[in-house]
C-alpha cells in the first residue's frame, strides 16, 4: 500500500521523513563529530580558527542532505544534465577566473563563497551518468555508439580538473566515471581495452613530451622528487603515524601534530594527526567508521528499486571510497599525490558540501527507492 | 530458463509483482518467456520491463562485487597502517627526538678522576671540550670552509685542510681541544658538515709545579708518564679524585729555592725533595729543569727527565750516614773510636785522599763533620763486604725505590763478585755505587726516624686509614746517636749555612765528582745536601742537589754540597717548618736548653768508663771483617808511583768502571777520588 502511495509525486512529507535511513544519518553525524575533534586538536586544542566554521558548514550540509532527502528522485535525474552543463560552466570559469592557491587554479567565488567546482563535478558527473544509463538495456550498453556520449560526459571535466593542475581529483573523476560505467554493464572486455590501450600508449605519449613536460609528470607522481616539498610532508606524515603506535601519545597530546611538524594538518594531512593521538587503534576505528558508511551506500543502492538510484549509489560510494583510499594511502606514503581531503574530516566546505549533497541524493533515492519512473517503459 | 540474457527467475520476480505493469508479452527473443505464460496468466512483462530488470539485475550483482573489491581495499589500508604505526614505524631524526628520561640534573662525570694534593687543590683536572671535525661531502664552499676555520683556530695549516677538504674523504680531523669561545665561533660560521665530538681535555692548573709527579696524559687522556700512568686504570675507573702526599705549598718553595740555587752558581740541573720521616710519604719531589705539564710534548728529553727518580747518582759523602750507622748499629765503632786519617790510603792504583787533610787521627763525629774519606773507608773496611752488602739491600739500594712513578730507575751497584775491597772502601764515602736521589732521601729517613724503613710514597694517607708499616732496619739508639752526629755536622762541620733558627737542624754534605766518558770529571760535580728538621724529633727530611754548580764570590769559589745544595735546604725548611705545623722552638728557653743538650755530642767525645776505645794502639775492634786494611800505613803502592793502564772489565758498563779505569791523571800520579 505505501509503494503504491510513493509512486505519486504528491507524497506526505513526514511518510517521507519516515523512510529517511536514520541509521545512515547517524553514522554520518558520528564522522561530523570525530571531524569536529581532530580539528580541535589541530588548532592546538581551539575550537577556531578550523573545528567551529566547519561544525556550521556540516550543519548546514546535514540540513541540505535531508532537503535533498525530500526532493522526488525522478525530478532530480531530469535535472541532471541541465546540472551537469552548470558544473562544466564553472569549471570553465575556474580555468579562467579561478584564484589560485597553492600553486594550483582550483577556487571559484560564488556569492561571496569560495568554491571548488571540481568536487561538485564529481556528483555532477554521477548524476548525468545515473540518468543516461538508467533505462539503457543490456543490448544498448553493448552499442559502442551509445557509450561515446558518456565518455565525452567523462572525460570534459576530468581533462578540466587535470588542467587546474588536480591529478587526484581528476583520477577519482575518471574513476567514478569508469565505476558507474561498469555497474551500467560494459562489458568486461571493454574495461580490459581502454587499461590495455592506455598502458601501450602512456609510455609513446611520455616519449614524445617536451623535458619540462616529463619534469612536471614526474613530480606529478613522485613529489618526493621535491624533498623540501610534499615530500618532507610525506616523511613528516610517517613519523607522526610512527610516534601514534598502537594506543597513541593521547588527545592533543599528538608532538608531530601539536608541535606543528605535520604540515596542512587540517586538511590533507588530518588522519595523520588523529592517528598520532589515537593509535592504529582509533585511526583502523575511524576507517571502519567510514567504511561502515560506504557499505550502507551500497546496501541503500541494492535496496533502490530503479537502475539510476542503483548507479547513483555506486557513484557516491566510489567517490568516498576513492577520498577515503587515495587520501590514507597518501598519508602512509604508499602513493605520491596530493590535494585529496579526508570527507567529512578534513577542513574544507566545497568538499564536505559535495558529499553530504551526494548523500541527500543518496538519501532521496533511498525515500523514493520503490517509484517508477515515467519513462522506465520509454527504452 | 533459458532467456539468453541469464535471468532465470527474472519473470518469477516480476510474476510475484502484483504492480507490474500488465502488458503484452514480448519480443521474439524473449521466446522463453511465453513458456511461462500458462502458468503466470496475470503477469504480463513487456521486454523493455525485461531489459530493466535484466540491468537492475546485472547491477546488483556488479554492485555486491564492487562493494566486496573496496572492502578487500580497505582491509590492505588497514594492513598497511599497522605496518607504518606500529610494525615499522619511522622514526624522527635524531636532532628531533626529545630524550626519553629527563637529563640527569648532576653534572656530568668526568672520564677521568682529578688527582689532587694532600690538601685537596687540584693538580690535575679533566675539563669537558669538543674535537671539530667533518664531512666535506656536505659542504658547499670546501675552499671557503677551511679558510674560514682558519681565521678561528690559530696554527691551522689551511692549505693541508683545504687539500684534505677537497678529497674525497667522508672524515676529516680539523682539530682537537676546541675551546668553548671556538666553538660558538665555529657554530656561528654556519658551514654545513662541519661537526663537534665532545672530548675531555686534561689541564693542570699548577702548570710546571709537580709536573714530573704528575707526568702527562695522550689526547686519548690515557697517562704516559708520571702518576698519570702509574695510576692510569685507577684514574680511568673510580671517579674519586687520587689524592697525593704531594703538598703542592711545599712543592713550589722547593722549586722556587732549588731554582735559585741553580741559577746562581750557573748549573745545568737539580733536584730536590721533601719527605715525611714518619711515614715515608714525599712532599715535593723537584726536578729541574722541568716542563709544563700542559704542554708535555713540547718539552725536550732533559726537561722531561726526573732527577728525582730516574737519575743514578753516585750520592758522594751523604752516603757516610749509611756507613756510620751502619758499623754503629752492629757495634763495631763507637762515637769515641778515632780512626788515622794522617795519609791516603792507596789501593792498587787507587788513592783515597780527604777534601781537607788533617795531620791527626779523627774521632767518629768528626769524619762526618768533616765528610772525611778515609775514614770512612776505614770503618768500611771494618765492616767489610757482605755487612756493607747487606746494609745497603736492607735500607733499600739494590732495588727500585718502589715510589708510585714509572720513570722509578734502579740503582747501578756492583755484584758481590765485583764488590771488593776497593769497592768496600768507596761505597763507604759514597762512590763506585750509583742510586736515585729519592733511594738516598728514603735511607736517610730510616736512619733518623728511629729506625724504621718505608718504602717511599707519593700517597697521601688516607682518612682513618692506620698508619703506614715500616720495617725496622737499625736499633732506635742508633738513630739517635746518627741525629747527634747529623747536628754536629751542621754546628761544626761542613754543613754550617744550614742553620734555621729554632729547628736544630741537622745534615749532611755531600760532593761527587761527576763521571765522565773517561771517568771522573775534574770540575765538574755534584754538591747535594740531605738535611733533617726537627732535628730532636724529625719530622721532614729535605734534599737538595745540584748538578754542575760553578763556584762564586759567595761561595768563596767552592762548588760543594754546604755551600751550593745547603742554603737551597735552610731557605726551604724555613719557609716550610711554620707551614707544616712545626713551630721554632725560641733559643734561650728552657725547652730549646734541654734539646741541645739531648742532641749535644762533643766532637771528641770520651770513652765511658770500662770501654776500649779504638785509636792509635788499638786500630781493629774484634769482629771486624776479614783481613781488612791495617788502620795504619798507606797500603798498596805510595804516592807518586805511576799509574797503570786502565783496564776495562768485560761484560761490564764502561761508567760502572769509572772507578776502577780511572782518568785524567793528576800531577799527584794516583787517581784521587774525592768526596765531601
Amino acid at each position: 500500500m505505501e509503494r503504491r502511495r510513493l509512486r505519486e509525486t504528491s507524497i506526505d512529507l513526514f511518510a517521507k521523513l519516515a523512510r529517511v535511513s536514520w541509521p545512515f544519518v547517524l553514522l554520518v553525524v558520528l564522522l561530523g563529530v570525530v571531524g569536529y575533534a581532530a580539528l580541535y586538536s589541530a588548532a592546538g586544542g581551539a575550537p577556531r580558527p578550523y573545528a567551529e566554521p566547519q561544525a556550521i558548514r556540516f550543519a548546514i550540509g546535514v540540513l541540505a542532505m535531508l532537503v535533498i532527502a525530500m526532493v522526488d528522485i525522478r525530478f532530480i535525474a531530469r535535472l541532471a544534465w541541465p546540472l551537469y552543463v552548470v558544473g562544466i560552466a564553472l569549471l570553465l570559469l575556474v580555468a579562467g577566473f579561478g584564484h589560485i592557491s597553492n600553486g594550483a587554479r582550483r577556487w571559484v567565488v560564488v556569492a561571496g563563497v569560495d568554491l571548488q567546482p571540481s568536487e561538485l563535478m564529481k556528483l555532477l558527473l554521477i548524476l548525468a551518468l545515473a540518468a543516461w544509463f538508467r533505462r539503457a538495456s543490456w543490448e544498448r550498453v553493448g552499442n559502442p555508439l551509445f557509450l561515446v556520449p558518456p565518455i565525452l560526459a567523462t572525460a570534459v571535466p576530468a581533462f578540466l580538473i587535470l588542467r587546474e593542475p588536480n591529478l587526484g581529483t581528476a583520477v577519482i573523476t575518471l574513476s567514478i566515471g569508469g565505476a558507474i560505467f561498469w555497474a551500467a554493464g560494459v562489458r568486461w572486455w571493454k574495461f580490459a581495452l581502454v587499461i590495455a590501450l592506455a598502458a601501450v600508449i602512456a609510455p609513446i605519449a611520455y616519449a614524445h613530451l617536451h623535458g619540462y613536460q616529463r619534469q612536471r609528470i614526474l613530480t606529478f607522481l613522485h613529489p618526493s622528487r621535491d624533498p623540501l616539498g610534499t615530500g618532507y610532508n610525506i616523511i613528516q606524515s610517517k613519523i607522526a603515524l610512527g610516534a601514534g603506535g598502537m594506543w597513541g601519545q593521547g588527545y592533543l597530546h599528538g608532538t608531530q601534530g601539536q608541535l606543528d611538524f605535520l604540515p596542512e594538518k587540517q586538511t590533507d594531512f588530518i588522519f595523520a594527526l588523529f592517528s598520532e593521538e589515537f593509535g592504529l587503534v582509533g585511526g583502523l576505528a575511524l576507517i571502519g567508521l567510514l567504511a561502515l558508511v560506504i557499505l550502507y551506500t551500497m546496501a541503500i543502492g541494492l535496496a533502490c528499486r530503479h537502475q539510476f538510484g542503483r548507479l547513483v549509489a555506486v557513484g557516491v560510494a566510489t567517490n568516498l571510497f576513492l577520498y577515503v583510499f587515495v587520501n590514507i594511502a597518501m598519508v602512509m606514503g604508499a602513493i605520491p599525490v596530493g590535494g585529496v581531503p579526508l570527507p567529512l574530516i578534513s577542513y574544507g566546505g566545497s568538499a564536505m558540501l559535495a558529499v553530504m549533497a551526494g548523500f541527500g541524493v543518496l538519501l532521496s533515492a533511498h525515500v523514493h527507492r520503490d517509484v517508477e519512473f515515467p519513462d522506465a517503459a520509454g527504452g | 530458463m533459458t532467456a539468453p540474457h541469464d535471468h532465470p527467475f527474472v519473470p518469477a520476480r516480476a510474476a510475484a509483482r502484483p504492480d507490474a505493469p500488465a502488458r503484452g508479452v514480448g519480443a521474439p527473443r524473449e521466446g522463453a518467456e511465453p513458456r511461462l505464460e500458462p502458468r503466470l496468466e496475470t503477469v504480463r512483462v513487456t521486454v523493455p520491463d525485461l531489459a530493466r530488470r535484466s540491468a537492475l539485475e546485472r547491477a546488483r550483482g556488479r554492485l555486491v562485487l564492487a562493494a566486496f573489491g573496496f572492502l578487500a581495499l580497505y582491509l590492505a589500508v588497514g594492513a598497511r597502517l599497522a605496518w607504518v604505526m606500529v610494525i615499522h614505524p619511522r622514526l624522527p631524526p635524531v636532532a628531533e627526538r626529545s630524550p626519553a628520561r629527563p637529563l640527569p640534573a648532576a653534572a656530568p662525570r668526568a672520564r677521568r678522576a682529578a688527582i689532587v694534593d694532600a690538601n685537596g687543590a687540584i693538580l690535575a683536572v679533566s675539563l669537558p671540550s669538543a674535537a671539530l671535525y667533518a664531512d666535506p661531502r656536505q659542504m658547499i664552499d670546501r675552499r671557503a670552509a677551511a679558510a674560514a676555520l682558519g681565521r678561528i683556530l690559530p696554527g691551522l695549516d689551511v692549505a693541508a685542510l683545504t687539500r684534505r677538504f677537497e678529497s674525497s674523504l667522508a672524515f676529516v680531523y680539523v682539530a682537537r681541544e676546541i675551546t668553548g669561545t671556538q666553538e660558538v665561533a665555529i657554530n656561528r660560521l654556519g658551514i654545513p658538515g662541519l661537526y663537534f665530538l665532545p672530548t675531555e681535555r686534561r689541564h693542570y692548573p699548577e702548570g710546571r709545579v709537580a709536573a714530573h709527579v704528575l707526568g702527562s696524559v695522550d689526547v686519548d687522556e690515557h697517562g704516559i708518564a708520571g702518576v698519570e700512568k702509574w695510576f692510569n686504570r685507577r684514574l680511568m675507573s673510580d671517579p674519586r679524585p687520587l689524592r697525593l702526599s704531594i703538598d703542592v705549598r711545599v712543592q713550589a718553595i722547593v722549586r722556587q729555592a732549588l731554582a735559585r740555587q741553580i741559577a746562581t752558581f750557573h748549573a745545568k740541573a737539580g733536584c730536590a725533595i721533601v719527605m715525611d720521616a714518619r711515614q715515608g710519604r714525599v712532599l715535593a719531589l723537584v726536578s729541574l729543569p722541568d716542563f709544563n705539564a700542559n704542554r708535555f710534548a713540547l718539552a725536550k728529553p732533559a726537561q722531561h727527565f726526573d732527577r728525582c727518580v730516574t737519575g743514578d747518582y753516585e750520592p758522594g759523602s751523604t752516603f757516610k750516614l749509611q756507613t756510620l750507622s751502619n758499623a754503629l748499629d752492629h757495634g763495631l765503632i763507637h762515637v769515641w773510636d778515632q780512626f788515622n786519617t794522617t795519609h791516603p790510603i792507596f789501593l792498587g792504583r787507587f788513592a783515597i785522599t780527604d777534601f781537607e787533610p788533617v795531620t791527626r787521627w779523627l774521632y767518629v763525629p768528626e769524619i762526618l763533620a768533616y765528610s772525611s774519606n778515609i775514614g770512612a773507608s776505614r770503618i768500611g773496611l771494618i765492616l767489610g763486604r757482605d755487612r756493607e752488602r747487606a746494609w745497603l739491600r736492607k735500607l733499600g739500594f739494590f732495588t727500585r725505590a718502589g715510589i708510585e712513578l714509572p720513570e722509578s730507575a734502579m740503582p747501578e751497584v756492583q755484584t758481590r763478585a765485583q764488590w771488593g775491597k776497593a769497592t768496600v772502601m768507596t761505597v763507604s764515602f759514597g762512590n763506585g755505587i750509583a742510586v736515585t736521589p729519592i733511594q738516598l732521601v728514603a735511607g736517610a729517613v730510616a736512619v733518623v726516624n728511629g729506625g724504621v724503613f718505608y718504602r717511599p710514597t707519593l700517597l697521601a694517607a688516607r682518612p682513618g686509614a692506620p698508619p703506614r708499616r715500616g720495617r725496622r732496619v737499625m736499633k732506635r739508639s742508633t738513630s739517635r746517636v746518627m741525629r747527634q752526629l747529623m747536628r754536629d755536622v751542621v754546628l761544626s762541620g761542613t754543613g754550617n749555612l744550614v742553620h734555621v733558627a729554632g729547628y736544630f737542624v741537622g745534615g749532611k754534605t755531600g760532593t761527587s765528582q761527576k763521571i765522565g766518558k773517561n771517568g771522573y770529571r775534574l770540575h765538574s760535580n755534584l754538591a747535594s745536601f740531605i738535611g733533617v728538621f726537627p732535628g730532636y724529633a724529625p719530622r721532614y727530611v729535605v734534599y737538595a742537589m745540584v748538578d754542575s754548580p760553578i763556584g762564586n764570590k759567595k761561595s768563596f769559589g767552592f762548588a760543594t754540597g754546604g755551600f751550593v745544595a745547603g742554603p737551597a735546604v735552610q731557605d726551604v725548611i724555613a719557609r716550610i717548618g711554620p707551614m707544616l705545623g712545626v713551630m721554632p722552638v725560641m733559643a734561650g728557653t728552657t725547652e730549646a736548653k734541654a734539646i741541645t743538650a739531648a742532641l749535644a755530642l762533643p766532637l771528641h767525645p770520651t770513652a765511658p768508663p770500662g770501654a776500649i776505645a779504638l785509636g792509635p794502639g788499638n786500630p781493629i775492634p774484634p769482629g771486624a771483617a776479614d783481613a781488612p786494611v791495617p788502620n795504619g800505613p798507606a797500603v798498596g803502592r805510595p804516592a807518586g808511583v805511576a799509574a797503570p793502564k786502565p783496564r776495562l772489565l768485560p761484560g761490564v758498563p764502561a761508567r760502572r768502571q769509572a772507578l776502577r779505569s780511572g782518568a785524567g791523571t793528576g800531577a799527584g800520579g794516583g787517581q784521587r777520588v774525592a768526596a765531601r
